[in-house]
C-alpha cells in the first residue's frame, strides 16, 4: 500500500512537547500513525472510519495529548456503501478526534465544507479548522464559485457532553455528532474563499488562518470563542486583524515575540509581520504590520520555527519547505528535489542561512528542541513492542535470550534464535516445503549501536534487530532448496561470515 | 392616471429591435413598485425608468430591457443584490444602481448575473455603494460596457467586494468601465475566452486579479496607484497588450504560471506614490487598515517595487514593453523557460534585472534585443544595435545581492579591477541574463496618449 504522509506532530503536555509520541496522517488511506519517540518506531496505525482522506492533523496542546485532531478533507456519502454515488448533495466531511493514548476514535463530527488544516488552542477548549469548498462542488469551477468559505471552531466540552448524553448517531462503531451549520457544537467564521493554513500562536491567544486565494490572513482571538458559542457576538466578531501580506499566504510560524512568519506561495517569500500592529491596523490606526519579506526558492508551502508550535517558541530558526527547486541544484533528472531553506530569525531581520535539497516531497516538518526527546539506545526486554513474541516463546517453553530452537506445531514452524556478533544461534534449520514459518531473532548484544539484520536470500525477507530487541517474520516456505540467511546490518569484523542455511525439504507428492 | 402607460409605437420599435412581435415599452415611475412592472412585462418589452429613486431589490426573470432616463436610481436598501438577473438576453442601461447588502457570503451585488442570465448587456450604468458592482456568476456571453463602478469606500479592504467578479463565464466582455474603490477592480477565476479591455482602475487593491482564465485578452487597460496593476496567474494562451500601470505600489505586471501568451506593448511606469495621494480626494483610504502611516510625515515612497515579476512563467513572447522607474525592472525567476524577450525598454530602474536562476539566457532574438538605459555601449557601425553585449547582472551585482553592505565599495579600485578582469575573461561571468544585441534607442513608448501625467 502506498501512503501519502503529510503532517508530523509531537505529543504535548501543558502546552509544550513531552517527547512521548509523534502522530502523522496518511492522506491517501485515511490513516493515522503513531511513532514512539523513546524507540523511534511506529507502534500503531489506525484507519479512520466514515472519513475520506485525512488532511490536516494536529494534537491537543493542553492539558495533554489527549486528542489527535484529524481533518476529513473529501466528502462522501455516509455510510459510503455504494447506495449513493453521483449525488454530491448527500456527501459529508468528517472531523475526527482520536485518543492519542489508546489510538481509538473518540468521536467524529459531521461538518459543512471540506476541512483543510487544523490546530488546537492552549486551553484545551477548542479545535479550529480551515474549510474550503463551502460550495460542496465536485469540479474546480464549482469549488471556486463562492466568495467566502469559513473557519470551523469545535467546542470540545460540548462535544464531550454530547457523547455522554448520547446526542449522536453511531456510525461504523464510533459516535458521530452533527456539527453542520446551526449546531451547538460548532461555529463557522466566514473568511475569504479557499483558506489554507491554520496556526495557533504561542501567546495562547491568537489563531491565524491563511488566505491562499486572498492575499490576507485572518487573525482570531480565542478569548472571544466562549462568547461566540454563547451567541453573545457574531462569528466575524472573533476576527481581530486581517492584514494583507502578499500573494498566496499558506502557513504561519511564530517567534514567541509577537511576530508571525507567513509563507507567500505565489510571491515566493516569507513575510514577517507583527500581530499587535496588524490588530491596530485593523482598528483603523495607520500602521504597517509588515516588517520584512525575504525571497525563498521557490514557492514555500509549510514553514516552521524552532519550538514555534508550542508555548516555548524560542525565536531562533525558521525552516521554509519550498515546493520547487527548479534549477537550483545539480540536475538529477525529471524529478527534482525540493528545497528546504533555513532562516535565522533571531535578529531584527530574517537571514537566509542554508539551502538543502530533499527528496520530493517532504510535505511538512516540526522543529523540536533536542532536550525534549530522549530515546533509549538498548531495548528493554519488557517492552510491549515485541510482547507477542515473548508470549509465544513462553508458550513454547523458550527463553528468548538464551535458546535457539525449532518448534514444530503441525505445518507451523517457529524458529527461535539469538544473534550475537558474529553468529546466529542456529547455523542451520530445516523446514518442509509449504510450512508456515516464523523466525524469531533476539539480538543479545547489549551494546549501543550494535544492530543486526536477518535476511533470507531469494525469499524477500530482510529485517532489522536492534540491541536487545526481538524481531520476527512469517512466511510460507514455498520454494524447496538451500537458502542462506545472513546478517544484513553491519555488525562486526566477521559480519560477512555471520550466516547460516535454511533447508527446505521438497514436498513429497 | 396609471403609472403604467402602454405606448404602442415605442413598443413596435422595440419589437423591431429585439425581434419580438408585440413587444412594448412599459414606463415605470419611482412611487410604484418596480417589481410589479417587471412581473407584468412580456419577453422583449422595454421598461423605462423615469427619474427618481426606486426602492428595494428587483429580480429580472424574463428577457427585457431595463433602461433609465437620467436620474433614475435603483436603491437596494442595503440588503442582498440590488438587481438579480436570472433570464437570458437582459439589458440594463443608463441606471444608477446602489445600496446592495454587505454580506460577502451571499455575494451581495449591484447586479448579480446568475448562470441562466446568459448574454446580458450591462451598459452605461453607474454603480455606487455596492459590495460587488457586477457579479458575472456563470452568465456566459455577457457584456459589461462603459459603466462607472465605485465600490465601498468605508470599512476594511478585505471586507469589500470587487468592481466586477467573474466566475466560470466564457465569452464575456468587460470593456470601457471605470473602477474606483473596493477590493479588486476585476477578479476572474475558473473561466475562459473572456475579454477585459480598455478599463480604468483607481484606488483599488489589484486592478486585475486573474486566476485560471485561459484563452483570454487583457488589453488597453489603465491602472493608477493600486497595490498591483495586473496579477495574471495560472492561465494559458493570453493576450496582454497595451495596458498601462502607472505608479502601482507592488508590481505593475505579475505573471505567475502564465504560459503561451503574448505580452506586448504594455507600459509600466514607477514614480512617487505620494503624488497619487495628492491627486486623490481626501478620505477614501482612511479605513483601509493597511495604509502605512500618514503620508505627510513620511519620507517619499515610490513604486512599484517591481515593474514586472516573471515567475515560473513559460513560453511567452514579451515584446515592445516599456518598464521604467521601478525598484526592479524585471524580476525573472523560478525556472521560467522558453520566453522570448525582445524590443522592450528598461529605463531608469534602480535594478534593471533581478535574475534568480543558474541557466544562461540570451534576451535577444534574430539579432535584436532590448533597450537598456544604463548601457554605456557604442554603435560604431550605426546599425542601431550596440557593438557589445549587455549584461545586466555581472559578478559585482551578484556580490551586491549576497552582501548588500558591499555597496559602499562599488567605486573602489577592487571592484573596478573585478569588472575589468571580468571583461577580459568572460568565464568569470556568473550564469545569467545577457542581451547580445542590445538596442541603442528605445522602441516607441506604448500608449503614451493614455497616460495621466
Amino acid at each position: 500500500m502506498n501512503g501519502d504522509l503529510h503532517h508530523p506532530h509531537v505529543s504535548f503536555t501543558d502546552g509544550t512537547y513531552d517527547g512521548r509520541y509523534v502522530f502523522m496522517n496518511d492522506k491517501a488511506n485515511t490513516r493515522v500513525a503513531r511513532v514512539r519517540l523513546d524507540v523511534m518506531k511506529c507502534d500503531k496505525i489506525i484507519q479512520l472510519p466514515n472519513q475520506h482522506t485525512v488532511h490536516g492533523l494536529r494534537v491537543q496542546k493542553y492539558p495533554r495529548t489527549g486528542y489527535v485532531f484529524c481533518n476529513g478533507e473529501d466528502a462522501v456519502p455516509l455510510p459510503n456503501d455504494g447506495k449513493i454515488l453521483d449525488d454530491s448533495k448527500q456527501y459529508h466531511s468528517i472531523f475526527t478526534a482520536v485518543d492519542g493514548d489508546t489510538m481509538k476514535v473518540a468521536w467524529q463530527v459531521m461538518v459543512d465544507g471540506n476541512l483543510d488544516n487544523v490546530d488546537a488552542d492552549y486551553q484545551g477548549k477548542y479545535a479550529v479548522s480551515t474549510c474550503y469548498n463551502g460550495e460542496e462542488g465536485v469540479t474546480l469551477a464549482e469549488m471556486t464559485a463562492n466568495e467566502q468559505d469559513w473557519v470551523v471552531i469545535f467546542n470540545l466540552k460540548r462535544i464531550e457532553e454530547a457523547v455522554k448524553k448520547g446526542d449522536f448517531k453511531e456510525m461504523n462503531g464510533v459516535p458521530l455528532i452533527d456539527g453542520r451549520k446551526g449546531s451547538r457544537y460548532t461555529r463557522y467564521v466566514p473568511v475569504s474563499n479557499n483558506p489554507h493554513g491554520l496556526n495557533s500562536a504561542p501567546d495562547g491567544i491568537h489563531i491565524v488562518a491563511a488566505g491562499k486565494l486572498s492575499p490576507t490572513v485572518t487573525v482570531m482571538d480565542v478569548r472571544l470563542f466562549d462568547q461566540l458559542f454563547d451567541d453573545k457576538i457574531k462569528p466575524r466578531d472573533v476576527v481581530v486583524a486581517e492584514p494583507e501580506l502578499g500573494l498566496g499566504p499558506l502557513h504561519t510560524a511564530y517567534d514567541g515575540k509577537g511576530n508571525a512568519y507567513t509563507t507567500l506561495f505565489l510571491d515566493s517569500q516569507i513575510c514577517k509581520w507583527n500581530i499587535d500592529l496588524a490588530k491596530r491596523a485593523f482598528k483603523g490606526e495607520k500602521v504597517d504590520p509588515i516588517i520584512q519579506k525575504i525571497d525563498v526558492h521557490y514557492q514555500p508551502g509549510h514553514n516552521h520555527s524552532s519550538m514555534g508550535q508550542t508555548k516555548e517558541a524560542d525565536g531562533k530558526w525558521l525552516i521554509s519547505l519550498n515546493k520547487f527547486s527548479k534549477d537550483r541544484f545539480l540536475n538529477v533528472g525529471p524529478l527534482k528535489p525540493e528545497n528546504d531553506q533555513l532562516i535565522d530569525i533571531s535578529g531584527d531581520k530574517m537571514v537566509l542561512i542554508h539551502d538543502g535539497p530533499s527528496f520530493a516531497e517532504p510535505h511538512d516538518a516540526t522543529i523540536v528542541h533536542r532536550s525534549k526527546i530522549n530515546p533509549i539506545s538498548i531495548w528493554d526486554r519488557a517492552d510491549a513492542f515485541f510482547s507477542d513474541a515473548v508470549k509465544q516463546a513462553k508458550a513454547d517453553g523458550i527463553n528468548l535470550e538464551a535458546d535457539s530452537k525449532v518448534i514444530r506445531d503441525g505445518n507451523k514452524v517457529r524458529v527461535y534464535m539469538t544473534s550475537t556478533a558474529p553468529a546466529f544461534g542456529l547455523e542451520q534449520f530445516q523446514v518442509k516445503q509449504g510450512d508456515q514459518v516464523t523466525v524469531y531473532i533476539t539480538n543479545i548484544d547489549a551494546v549501543e549501536d550494535l544492530t543486526h539484520g536477518f535476511s533470507i536470500v531469494n525469499y524477500g525477507i530482510n529485517m532489522e534487530v536492534a540491541p536487545m530487541a526481538t524481531a520476527s517474520v512469517s512466511f510460507s516456505a514455498d520454494k524447496a532448496g538451500v537458502y542462506w540467511y545472513y546478517c544484513s546490518w553491519f555488525c562486526h569484523a566477521m559480519h560477512m561470515e555471520m550466516k547460516g542455511r535454511m533447508f527446505v525439504e521438497p514436498k513429497t507428492v | 392616471m396609471s403609472f403604467l402607460l402602454r405606448i404602442l409605437p415605442a413598443a413596435m420599435f422595440a419589437a423591431g429591435a429585439s425581434g419580438f412581435a408585440g413587444a412594448e415599452t412599459l414606463k415605470a415611475a419611482p412611487d410604484q413598485p418596480l417589481q410589479a412592472v417587471l412581473d407584468r412585462a412580456q419577453a422583449g418589452d422595454v421598461i423605462e425608468l423615469a427619474p427618481g429613486d426606486y426602492k428595494g431589490a428587483i429580480r429580472i426573470d424574463r428577457h427585457v430591457v431595463l433602461t433609465g432616463r437620467p436620474g433614475a436610481v435603483l436603491d437596494g436598501g442595503g440588503a442582498g443584490n440590488v438587481v438579480t438577473v436570472t433570464a437570458p438576453d437582459v439589458t440594463i442601461r443608463g441606471v444608477t444602481i446602489r445600496g446592495s447588502g454587505r454580506d460577502l457570503q451571499t455575494m451581495d451585488s449591484g447586479v448579480f448575473l446568475e448562470k441562466s442570465a446568459q448574454r446580458a448587456l450591462i451598459e452605461n450604468n453607474r454603480f455606487e455603494e455596492n459590495l460587488f458592482g457586477i457579479y458575472v456568476h456563470g452568465a456566459a456571453g455577457s457584456r459589461v460596457l462603459r459603466n462607472v463602478v465605485e465600490g465601498i469606500r468605508d470599512g476594511r479592504l478585505n471586507e469589500a467586494g470587487n468592481g466586477v467578479s467573474l466566475w466560470n463565464a466564457p465569452d464575456v466582455t468587460i470593456a470601457e468601465n471605470t473602477f474606483r474603490y473596493g477590493r479588486d477592480g476585476i477578479f476572474t477565476i475558473s473561466s475562459r475566452k473572456d475579454r477585459f479591455v480598455n478599463n480604468r482602475f483607481d484606488q483599488v487593491r489589484f486592478a486585475v486579479h486573474y486566476m485560471y482564465t485561459n484563452d483570454s485578452e487583457v488589453s488597453g487597460n489603465v491602472s493608477v496607484g493600486n497595490h498591483i496593476g495586473y496579477a495574471i496567474m495560472y492561465s494559458n494562451r493570453l493576450v496582454i497588450r497595451d495596458n498601462i500601470s502607472d505608479r502601482d505600489r507592488d508590481y505593475g505586471l505579475l505573471f505567475n504560471y502564465a504560459n503561451y501568451s503574448e505580452i506586448d506593448s504594455n507600459w509600466v511606469a514607477g514614480g512617487s506614490l505620494d503624488t497619487i495621494a495628492g491627486d486623490r480626494e481626501e478620505g477614501p483610504d482612511k479605513e483601509r487598515g493597511m495604509v502605512p502611516e500618514a503620508r505627510a510625515t513620511q519620507v517619499l515612497r515610490s513604486g512599484p517595487e517591481k515593474c514586472v515579476f516573471i515567475y515560473n512563467t513559460n513560453h511567452n513572447k514579451f515584446r515592445n514593453n516599456w518598464f521604467e522607474h521601478c525598484g526592479i525592472g524585471v524580476h525573472f525567476t523560478a525556472g521560467s523557460e522558453g520566453n522570448e524577450i525582445t524590443g522592450n525598454a528598461f529605463v531608469g530602474n534602480r535594478n534593471q534585472v533581478k535574475y534568480v536562476g543558474t541557466r544562461d539566457l540570451d534576451w535577444s532574438k534574430g539579432g535584436r534585443g532590448n533597450y537598456w538605459s544604463d548601457n554605456p555601449a557604442f554603435d560604431l557601425n550605426g546599425d542601431g544595435i550596440a557593438d557589445t553585449a549587455y549584461r545586466p547582472n555581472d559578478l559585482v551585482d551578484r556580490v551586491l545581492w549576497t552582501a548588500p553592505s558591499a555597496k559602499v565599495l562599488i567605486n573602489s579600485p577592487a571592484v573596478q579591477v573585478l569588472r575589468w578582469a571580468q571583461a577580459q575573461f568572460p568565464a568569470l561571468y556568473p550564469g545569467g541574463v545577457v542581451d547580445t544585441h542590445p538596442l541603442m534607442a528605445p522602441p516607441s513608448k506604448p500608449s503614451v496618449s493614455r497616460s495621466l501625467r
